[in-house]
């Protein structure tokens, strides 16, 4: 077969994919790029290069606060995910025994099917004033007065991480268990106590699974509406709440595109920043 | 010392059942506030949820839809992953991007830019629009799990196979498919659980028909009420029990 | 697995035409979610072997937008803001109503609202439920003298154990009526001074919720005070715990309402009325009153044979001539000045 004849059977295998993607994401994505240029008059579209909802963005503070409070809530996210997750990962990789791992592993993540609108409700009557968390407090005597959590950043935050420390929990263990038990076993040899052999040698090798999973975090949290919508009792707006409000209340489509340019923008910030470490198609 | 991990592995396993406990617990709540304190157990909620029509269409609308639109993203994504790992194809890395790229994106975003297009042609919203949404943003999982699993051993048999004289498609159909089968099951298991849950996307592109998402949005927009502790509380345990059996029958055998 | 695939393709496509196939004659409805009870919506059905699709929206903004951008035939009945009603009339969507199949006679003549539903005397929506935007409380936890005075409501003595609905006309328009502004007199002027009000309210706020979240708060003593709330929000939780009520204070509140029309798209135009007509009919209207979404005053007040006296109680139907008397509509911004509220709104919100 010729290289050519070759070459033309492999696009016709990738063609269907090829041309959904473009079809359904690419073309998509372009209009949605030309609706950020375009203005409203009224509620009559405008196309052409308009710069307005763009300078809007720069101007009314509630937007640009949104894109504040979104990488904040994010970044805080992403790092207490890692922070809490590692740990566990290494538990269950290194301390559980093997036969139990899969099964411990399958039980970190069951409520993951726990339906994804349903589980921030359920965080919202955990953290309610009378809710579990402030009911016990008070029981152990660490607090008189109930504390105001529900409602508060605190809820999308911890409504997040529960998510994410599993999502992470999963990415790191198969990092670490595709680990060979030999570079452990090598540093201790050359003297390298318990911790050197961790900060010098396995965090370096589980780096690319630290970074795949905390960039996943970064594209899926900074994205979410639900979440913020539902716990963080609207005291402030995160970017998908604010292209929420424009589409349902305005069918402000030009600053709802612009928004989601922003958006896009910010991850692909994020891509960069970890691109060295990230195997995107190992996902 | 010793305790310690185990603590940490206790608490950890804490966190992450405290919402779904207390999920639980509440649904089998007599009154109709799912707060404490707790009384009951009742199954009033879960007479009133499975016998309520719109949540039951919208159960089988997300089973139709996930069922559907991974039996398309994992067709399309193993014909991908064939065609650009069997054959050499100038400009796969490009191509590999392309259709990677979806993955790195919002799902906000993709449902936006699906809906702007839909509404501007004029076409009608719909479960089929939601359901192009969901193969959109599972192609790529679905491309990039095949494709990884593509080896060298496949491309033995399947070479060995071709020199007995079978055609490309009897290859693909009797070696590589059979061969790939954990990876394909798992591409199609993992779109399907995606799109099951899928809420955004599904919210923005249909109109009267919804996907079981949608329509617990709406109850938990229209009321509070212990329903939606037990319709919550009923997919879990569907969902669970699909895990368990894909653990059980698919995952096991790879071993 | 090809098999396999085949099958669920199989499967897929058959359960889409079984949906395709039942299709008997459909009416399309964009609606308030009140509308969603099958408790209303069956009886409509099985009398006119009819299916009604319904549509939630949030904002009449989208709605309009929705409507606009749609094929004829695509959408039958609209529910709409009361105060709205005439942006969709200047926007050609809506069809005239032939005003004596309308059943206005037995309505609460306040609102009936010809100015808001017509234009030059063709009508063109009818008034079907209306409420107030006010002050839900828990009695147990705040002094109800208290909450007869709204800027002791959001004043320092109550910090943090407020939440203000997410509904930026309502809630403007007590911050307008705290201030001694009439609602129907807001203009971009006043903005500030409702700014400010909104401000302080917000300062003392421990959230900004929706229905169910604000419902949440009040219920599990998360907050005590709901401004913006009323019967619509308490009346579902009264029953398990009657310390949750509302009250309209002595500045008065604002009163919401909520119109029904045919569109003038609609390709079955009959059907469409019809439908209107059920729901301005008496059980219709005491089962929209009753909704599973949010209760209430029912337009028509023959609905009134129809509820129960434990109902009539909740809704407070023996107080309404007092009510309606000191409550105004809340504000009916044009286009321009809509949006600048809805950024001082958002404004507020991220304070």
């Amino acid at each position: 077969m010729s290289a050519r004849a070759d070459s033309l059977k492999g696009w016709g295998f990738a063609a269907p994919a090829l041309l959904w993607t473009t079809a359904f994401f690419v073309v998509p994505f372009v209009v949605m790029a030309a609706m950020s240029l375009a203005t409203l008059d009224g509620r009559t579209l405008i196309w052409g290069l308009h710069a307005d909802n763009y300078l809007e963005l720069a101007e009314e503070r509630y937007l640009w606060r949104a894109v504040l409070v979104s990488l904040e809530i994010t970044a805080t996210v992403t790092v207490v995910s890692v922070v809490l997750a590692y740990p566990l990962a290494w538990i269950i990789a290194f301390r559980v025994p093997a036969r139990w791992q899969r099964l411990a592993l399958l039980l970190a993540i069951l409520p993951f099917w726990t339906s994804y609108v349903v589980r921030s409700y359920a965080w919202l009557l955990v953290l309610a004033r009378e809710g579990v968390v402030n009911q016990t407090l008070m029981t152990l005597g660490i607090v008189a007065e109930p504390v105001t959590l529900a409602n508060t950043r605190i809820a999308t935050v911890t409504g997040f991480v529960h998510f994410f420390v599993m999502l992470l929990t999963l990415t790191i263990y198969a990092n670490l268990v595709q680990l060979s038990p030999n570079y452990r076993r090598a540093a201790m040899d050359l003297g390298a106590n318990a911790f050197q052999t961790f900060r010098h040698v396995i965090l370096p090798l589980t780096l690319p699974g630290i970074a795949t999973g905390a960039f996943l975090t970064f594209v899926l949290c900074i994205g979410d509406y639900i979440t913020p919508q539902i716990l963080g009792g609207n005291t402030e707006l995160t970017v998908p709440q604010v292209i929420m409000v424009q589409l349902g209340r305005r069918a402000d489509f030009p600053l709802a595109s612009a928004l989601a340019i922003v958006l896009m923008a910010l991850v692909t910030l994020a891509y960069l920043a970890c691109a060295r470490w990230l195997r995107i198609d190992r996902l | 010392m010793r305790v310690l991990p185990w603590l940490y592995l206790a608490a950890g396993f804490l966190f992450i059942y405290l919402p779904v406990g207390v999920l639980v617990l509440f649904s089998f709540q007599e009154g109709t506030l799912p707060v404490p304190p707790f009384e009951g157990p009742s199954l009033r909620w879960y007479a009133e949820v499975l016998g309520d029509d719109d949540l039951t269409a919208a159960l089988l609308n997300s089973v139709v839809v996930a069922a559907g639109q991974g039996a398309v993203a994992v067709t399309l994504g193993f014909l991908a992953a064939y065609g650009l790992a069997r054959h050499v194809v100038p400009g796969t890395v490009f191509l590999r991007a392309l259709l990677i790229a979806p993955l790195t994106v919002s799902y906000l975003i993709v449902g936006l830019g699906l809906l702007i297009v839909v509404q501007r042609a004029g076409l009608g919203l719909s479960l089929w629009t939601a359901g192009i949404g969901h193969v959109v943003i599972n192609l790529p999982i679905c491309f990039a799990i095949i494709y990884a699993s593509m080896g060298a051993q496949q491309q033995n048999a399947e070479r060995a196979a071709r020199d007995l004289g079978a055609g490309e498609f009897d290859v693909i159909r009797l070696v590589t498919v059979p061969m790939l089968a954990p990876a394909i099951l798992a591409a199609y298991f993992l779109s399907v659980t995606l799109s099951w849950d899928e809420f955004i996307i599904a919210f923005l592109l249909t109109r009267f028909e919804v996907t079981l998402p949608v329509e617990i949005w709406s109850m938990l927009r229209s009321g509070l009420s212990p329903r939606l502790n037990a319709i919550g509380s009923v997919v879990f345990l569907v969902s669970v029990t699909a895990v368990v059996l894909a653990e059980v029958l698919i995952f096991r055998r790879r071993r | 697995m090809k098999t396999a695939i085949a099958r669920l393709l199989g499967t897929t496509m058959l359960g889409l035409a079984a949906g395709a196939a039942a299709a008997q004659e459909e009416l399309n409805a964009l609606v308030w979610c009140d509308h969603t009870d099958p408790k209303l919506i069956e009886p409509f059905e099985e009398e006119h072997g009819v299916t009604v699709n319904l549509r939630e929206y949030e904002g009449t903004g989208a709605a309009l937008a929705l409507l606009e951008q749609s094929r004829p035939g695509d959408w039958d009945v609209l529910v709409i803001d009361g105060i709205d009603v005439f942006r969709a009339v200047e926007a050609g969507i809506l069809a005239p109503l032939p005003e004596d199949e309308l059943p206005e006679a037995d309505f609460f003549p306040e609102v009936v609202m010809k100015e808001n539903n017509s234009a030059d005397g063709v009508t063109y929506a009818v008034t079907e439920k209306f409420g107030y935007n006010t002050i839900s409380y828990n009695a147990e936890a705040v002094d109800p003298a208290d909450m007869q005075d709204l800027s002791t409501v959001w004043s320092d003595k109550y910090e943090g154990r407020i939440t203000i609905y997410d509904y930026y006309l309502p809630v403007m328009g007590l911050a307008a009526l705290a201030s001694g502004i009439d609602t129907a007199d807001i203009t971009a002027d006043d903005l500030e001074t409702i700014g400010g009000v909104m401000s302080d309210m917000r300062a003392n706020a421990a959230s900004v919720a929706g229905v169910v979240a604000a419902q949440t708060a009040l219920a599990t003593g998360e907050v005590d005070i709901v401004v913006g709330g009323g019967e619509w929000l308490t009346a579902v939780l009264q029953e398990e715990q009657p310390e949750l009520t509302w009250t309209i204070p002595d500045e008065g509140a604002v009163r919401w309402s909520q119109s029904i029309g045919v569109l003038a798209d609609s390709e079955k135009p009959d059907l469409a009325l019809e439908f209107v007509k059920y729901i301005v009919s008496p059980e219709g209207q005491a089962r929209l009153a009753t909704s599973s979404c949010f209760w209430g005053m029912p337009a028509n007040m023959k609905a009134g044979e129809h509820l129960t006296d434990a109902q009539k109680e909740v809704l407070r139907w023996d107080a309404q001539e007092t009510y309606l008397a000191n409550t105004q509509l809340y504000p009916a911004p044009d286009t321009d000045l809509d949006i600048e509220m809805q950024d001082l709104w958002l404004e507020t919100l991220q304070q």
